[in-house]
């Protein structure tokens, strides 16, 4: 039996519209991905205002506390207890106390014995925490020097 | 003039795609993973130093311009106070205080507007979303005409929280 003698060839597909399209999607996600808000915690969910407005400068000493309540996935509450989210932890607000000192240290160590002073702390709460637990932590704040509160809203468009 | 004919054959150069393309999709699979989709935040300063000491001015400081947010047992707005004046607990009552603080600044000239401050003072189990739009009617307002911030007053703070008895 005889066997036809071919030529094999290489199919090279071109690869400039895959690349193109690519390009064009990191350029989308580069653009659209905020590094700054990586510290907002999705379960808070925050107070809505149209006077909200994101700050000019951006600030470069801030502490951010994420106040919020455990929820289903409803939204309803699991917990009546507001608690302050660290990663995976939850901590009672009423015993954040020693959490700021560390916070206070930490500071200071960074940016000189003033550093608390001239720090902000962002309060990122939920809408339906207690008033009085966020006047609390910020007594408890004040009491380790710090100065500067900044209250985040939503901001809305009417 | 003669021109010498080169005997190299012209040939082409292919680069290599293969390791671009891995890098490419490893940005683009890193950019899509960390993408997270957050609505626009912004906020509201307070400089609420601890035991602020008197300032030397000769001059008597101008007693904070007082705002009461009182709260049902369920956390709701109960009613807002402005002064001993009751603006009601409906969805207007903001829009009230936002126009009593700028009857009360009157002009932009006023030459005392950076010294007013407002002092907040809400019952304890209040929702915190009722002291945003109270801080919110304060500080400013919206120029319905232009759709730029109409800043009033800048300086606001918390009167000490009112414990459960």
């Amino acid at each position: 039996m005889r066997y036809k003698k071919t030529r094999s060839t290489v199919l090279e597909p071109d690869m400039t519209p895959m690349i193109d399209v690519v390009f064009q999607l990191i350029a989308f996600f580069m653009l659209v991905t905020n590094f700054e808000q990586t510290q907002a915690d999705e379960r808070v969910k925050l107070p809505s205002d149209q006077l909200a407005r994101p700050p000019e400068v951006a600030r470069e000493k801030v502490l951010v506390l994420n106040i919020g309540f455990h929820r289903d996935k409803e939204g309803a509450k699991l917990d009546p207890q507001a608690y302050i989210f660290e990663g995976d932890a939850s901590i009672p607000i009423l015993d954040f106390g020693r959490r700021l000192l560390e916070e206070k240290r930490v500071a200071q160590a960074l940016y000189g014995p003033e550093g608390n002073t001239e720090m902000t702390v962002e309060i990122r709460a939920d809408a339906e925490t207690p008033t009085g637990l966020i006047q609390e932590l910020i007594k408890l704040a004040q009491e380790n020097g710090f100065e500067k509160f900044s209250l985040r809203a939503k901001q809305i468009v009417k | 003039m003669q021109l010498r004919k080169s005997n190299v054959d012209a040939t082409k150069i292919e680069t290599q795609m293969a390791p671009m393309i891995d890098v490419v999709f490893q940005l683009l699979i890193f950019f899509m993973l960390t993408l997270k989709i957050i609505p626009v935040e912004g906020d509201f300063n307070i400089n609420m130093p601890l035991g602020q000491q008197a300032t030397e001015s000769p001059d008597v400081p101008i007693p904070p311009i007082k705002v009461r947010l009182t709260a049902n047992i369920d956390g709701s707005l109960a009613g807002v106070q402005f002064r001993q004046l009751n603006l009601g607990n409906d969805v207007v009552a903001f829009d009230r205080l936002n126009a009593k603080i700028a009857e009360l600044i009157g002009n932009r000239n006023n030459p005392y507007l950076d010294e007013l401050e407002v002092e907040i003072d809400a019952d304890y189990n209040l929702h915190y979303r009722y002291v945003i739009s109270a801080v919110s009617a304060c500080t400013g307002s919206i120029s319905s005409q232009t759709g730029n911030v109409i800043r009033y007053i800048e300086k606001v703070k918390f009167a000490p929280p009112r414990r459960p008895q």
